[in-house]
C-alpha cells in the first residue's frame, strides 16, 4: 500500500496554506510536526479528500483518492482536530452510529464497538452521555471512531490534545501496535508524542515540508549544534535573549541551559546528545515554535 | 435501514425536540383541547355572562345537557320546532349564561329569515330571539328557500358560485334523508372551525426541530467526521430526509390523534352525518361533518409534510441553525405580514404555501379566481402545499450532498 502526495497545494485567496507538498508514504507511522498555522490540518483534510486542493493530488496505490470516493473512505479513518460529537448520545451509541455510517454490519459493529471501548478504557462510561465526558475522554471516543473500520489509512489530527500523560502513553502504544502494515499519519505540535512512535517525521512550516526523516536522522542533523552551559542564575535571562534555549534547569544557585546554536556559544559550553526536540527548535527557533 | 433507525432515534434524543413536542402537545391538546372543552367554550348555566373564564369546570356535563335538550326537538324540523325552541330560550334567559347562549346558534340563524319582525322602534338592543312573538314564526321552509335563492343569485352574480354549486345548494335537501332537523351543531362547529385548524400551530415547533436537521451538523462540528465515512454525505442526506419525514408524521399523529381523542371523549360521534351547511348555509362543499373533518385532518397532515420539506431544504441550504430557523419561520409568518399589501391573486397564491392556508376555507364560497371565473378547489388546496414540500426534498439532498468538501 502506498499513499503518494503529489505537489499538493492549497490557496485561500492570496494566502498559501499548503505549498507544493510531495511525499510517498508506505506502511508505518508518520508524524507531522509544525507550529500552529503551519498547514498541518489543511494538509490532513486534503489527504482525507474532504478539502479540495488548489492543485496537485493524493493517490492511494496509484488511484486518485477523490475519484475513489466511497472506496477510499472505506479504508480511511480520520480524527479531525475539532472532533464534533452528538452531546445527547452515549459513547456506545455514538460509535454504533458512526459504524453504521461506515457501512459496518450491525453484528460486527457491536463487537468492534465493545472492543474499542475496552482498548480505550471507556467501557465503564460506555452508557454515559458524551456531553458529561472530560476533554480526554471525548478525545478517546474520537480515536475509537477513527479505528472502527480497521482503516488501512489512519489520519489523526492532534490526537493527544486533552489527554493526560497516562492516556498519551496508552495511545502511543495503541498506535504502534495498530500500525503494522497500515499507514498512520498523526499531526501534533507535541514533539515527544511523535518521537515515541513515528517512523518518519515531517517538519512542516509555512505550508511546506521543511525537512523529513526518522527521529534519529532529524536529531543527527543538529549534532554539534546542541550545547549545555552552566551559568549563574542572574545571567540566564541574557543567554535566553541571545540564543535558542531548549531547556532550563536549576542546580543550586546556578542554571544549566540547553542551547541550540550553530556556533559554540561559550568556552564553557559542552556539546551534548541531540534529540528531536532540539531539531524542532533548530528549525523553528524557540519563539516561533 | 439501520442507519435510518439510528438517525431517527438521534433526532428524538435531543432535549430541544422533546421540549417542542411537549409544548406543542400542551398547547394544541391540553390548552386548546381539554381546557377549552371543559372550561371556556361550553358555558355553564348561571355563570358570569361577562367573563368567559368564570365558567365552572363542567364542560363535559354541559355538553351532555345541550345534547339532551336538542333531542327533545325531534327529528324533523317544522314551524313548531322553531317556535318551541325560541319559547324555551325566552323562558331560560334569566338563568342562562352568555356562553351557553351560543348553543342556540341554529335558532339564531333560523331567525335571520324573519328580519321584518325586528323591533321597529329600534328600542331592543338584543337579538330577535329574546323578544320575538313565537306565533309569528311561520312559513319556515318558504322563507328559507327565498333566502337561499336570493343569496345564490347575489353570489352567482359576484362569480363566487359556479352553476354546479348553485344547483347543488338549491337541491341540497334532496341529498339527505331528513331535509332539515334540529341538531346540536356547536360541538362540530368548534371541531371544524377552531380545534382542527389549531393543528397549523404545529409549524413553529416543526421548524425548531427540522430546521436544525442539516445545519445542526455544522453547529456540532461533525461535518469533517461524517464526510470521511464510507456512506458519507449523500446517503446521510437521504436518511436525514427520511427521518425528518418520519418525525413529521409521528408528530402529527401525536397531536392530531390527541385532538381527535379529546373530541371523541367530549363530543362522541353524534351528528357525524349532518351536512356542514348546518354550520354555514352557503358552504358549497357537498360534505357531512365527518367528511369535512377528514378533509381538515388531511389538509393539516399534507401541510405538515409539505412544510417539513420546506424546512429541511432551508436547513440543507445554510450552515447556521438560527438562519435556517428564521428562513423556515419566514415562510409562514412573512406572507401574513404582507398579505394586505399585495394583489388578490398573490394572496390566493400564498394560500398554497404549506401551513399558510387554512382548512376552514371549505366554509368559504369560492376562493380562487382563474381567468375571471370563481372556482372552489379543495383538492388544489391540499395537494399543492404537499407537492411543494415533496419537490423540496431532492433539492435538500442535492444541496447537502454538494457540500461534499468542508
Amino acid at each position: 500500500m502506498e499513499l503518494s502526495i503529489d505537489r499538493l497545494t492549497k490557496h485561500y485567496g492570496h494566502k498559501i496554506a499548503v505549498d507544493r507538498v510531495s511525499a510517498t508514504l508506505g506502511p508505518g507511522v508518520y508524524g507531522l510536526l509544525g507550529a500552529n498555522g503551519a498547514g498541518k490540518t489543511t494538509l490532513m483534510r486534503m489527504l482525507c479528500a474532504i478539502l479540495e486542493p488548489t492543485s496537485g493530488e493524493v493517490r492511494l496505490d496509484g488511484k486518485d483518492v477523490v475519484g475513489m470516493g466511497p472506496a477510499y473512505r472505506d479504508v480511511l479513518g480520520y480524527l479531525p482536530q475539532d472532533f464534533g460529537y452528538y452531546p445527547s448520545y452515549t459513547a456506545a451509541e455514538f460509535l454504533s452510529y458512526i459504524a453504521a455510517l461506515k457501512g459496518i454490519p450491525r453484528e460486527a459493529a457491536g463487537k468492534r464497538v465493545k472492543e474499542l471501548l475496552g482498548m480505550l478504557d471507556l467501557t465503564a462510561v460506555a452508557d454515559k452521555k458524551i456531553k458529561t465526558f472530560s476533554g480526554g475522554m471525548k478525545q478517546r471516543v474520537g480515536i475509537a471512531q477513527a479505528l472502527l473500520n480497521n482503516p488501512q489509512v489512519l489520519i489523526l489530527d492532534e490526537p493527544t490534545s486533552g489527554l493526560d500523560p497516562k492516556e498519551r502513553v496508552r495511545l502511543r502504544n495503541l498506535l504502534s501496535e495498530y500500525a503494522g502494515d497500515k499507514i498512520v499519519i498523526l499531526s501534533t505540535h507535541i514533539v515527544s508524542d511523535v518521537e515515541a512512535i513515528a517512523d518518519v517525521v515531517f517538519v512542516m512550516n509555512k505550508g511546506q515540508f521543511l525537512v523529513h526523516g526518522t527521529v534519529q536522522e532529524l536529531a543527527e542533523q543538529v549534532r554539534g549544534r546542541v550545547w549545555e552551559l552552566t551559568v549563574p542564575r542572574e545571567q540566564a535571562r541574557l543567554w535566553q535573549e541571545d540564543f535558542t534555549v531548549a531547556n532550563y534547569r536549576h542546580e543550586g544557585e546556578r542554571v544549566v541551559l540547553r542551547i541550540i546554536s550553530d556556533e559554540k556559544p561559550s568556552d564553557g559550553a559542552v556539546p551534548c546528545e541531540p534529540i528531536l526536540d532540539d531539531a524542532y527548535l533548530y528549525y523553528f527557533g524557540a519563539k516561533e515554535a | 435501514m439501520e442507519l435510518f433507525a439510528l438517525e431517527h432515534k438521534r433526532l428524538w434524543r435531543t432535549t430541544r425536540v422533546w421540549l417542542c413536542v411537549v409544548l406543542c402537545f400542551f398547547y394544541c391538546v391540553i390548552y386548546t383541547g381539554v381546557i377549552s372543552y371543559q372550561w371556556t367554550y361550553f358555558g355553564s348555566e348561571g355563570d358570569d355572562p361577562t367573563n368567559l373564564y368564570s365558567n365552572h369546570f363542567d364542560g363535559y356535563s354541559m355538553i351532555r345537557t345541550y345534547m339532551a335538550r336538542a333531542d327533545t326537538y325531534g327529528d324533523y324540523w317544522t314551524d313548531e320546532t322553531l317556535q318551541n325552541l325560541v319559547k324555551d330560550f325566552q323562558t331560560m334567559i334569566p338563568h342562562t349564561s352568555l356562553s351557553s347562549m351560543y348553543d342556540w346558534t341554529v335558532g339564531l340563524n333560523a331567525l335571520d329569515l324573519y328580519e321584518e319582525l325586528e323591533d321597529p322602534g329600534g328600542q331592543q338592543y338584543q337579538p330577535l330571539i329574546h323578544y320575538v312573538d313565537t306565533e309569528d314564526l311561520t312559513d319556515f321552509y318558504t322563507r328559507r328557500q327565498d333566502y337561499l335563492e336570493h343569496n345564490l343569485k347575489v353570489n352567482q352574480q359576484n362569480l363566487l358560485l359556479t352553476d354546479e354549486d348553485v344547483e347543488m345548494l338549491r337541491e341540497m335537501d334532496s341529498h339527505v334523508k331528513t331535509p332539515w332537523r334540529y341538531e346540536w351543531t356547536r360541538g362540530w362547529e368548534k371541531t371544524l372551525t377552531s380545534t382542527l385548524p389549531m393543528l397549523s400551530r404545529m409549524a413553529p415547533y416543526l421548524a425548531i426541530v427540522l430546521g436544525f436537521l442539516f445545519s445542526g451538523e455544522w453547529h456540532d462540528s461533525t461535518a469533517p467526521l461524517l464526510h470521511t465515512t464510507k456512506y458519507g454525505w449523500k446517503k446521510l442526506a437521504r436518511v436525514k430526509v427520511l427521518s425528518g419525514l418520519a418525525f413529521a408524521v409521528e408528530f402529527y399523529v401525536l397531536i392530531a390523534g390527541g385532538t381527535v381523542l379529546l373530541q371523541l371523549i367530549y363530543l362522541g360521534t353524534n351528528g357525524w352525518d349532518m351536512p356542514i351547511q348546518l354550520i354555514k348555509l352557503l358552504a358549497v362543499a357537498p360534505w357531512n361533518m365527518l367528511q369535512a373533518e377528514i378533509y381538515e385532518l388531511a389538509f393539516a397532515f399534507l401541510g405538515v409534510i409539505g412544510y417539513a420539506g420546506l424546512v429541511m431544504l432551508m436547513s440543507a441550504l445554510v450552515k447556521n441553525n438560527v438562519l435556517s430557523l428564521v428562513l423556515s419561520l419566514a415562510f409562514i409568518y412573512v406572507p401574513d405580514l404582507f398579505a394586505r399589501y399585495i394583489p388578490m391573486w398573490a394572496q390566493d397564491a400564498m394560500q398554497f404555501i404549506p401551513m399558510v392556508g387554512y382548512p376552514t376555507d371549505i366554509f368559504r364560497m369560492n376562493i380562487f379566481h382563474i381567468f375571471g371565473k370563481g372556482v372552489w378547489l379543495p383538492w388544489m388546496s391540499i395537494t399543492i402545499p404537499v407537492l411543494i414540500g415533496v419537490i423540496c426534498l431532492p433539492f435538500a439532498i442535492r444541496s447537502w450532498a454538494r457540500r461534499e468538501r468542508v
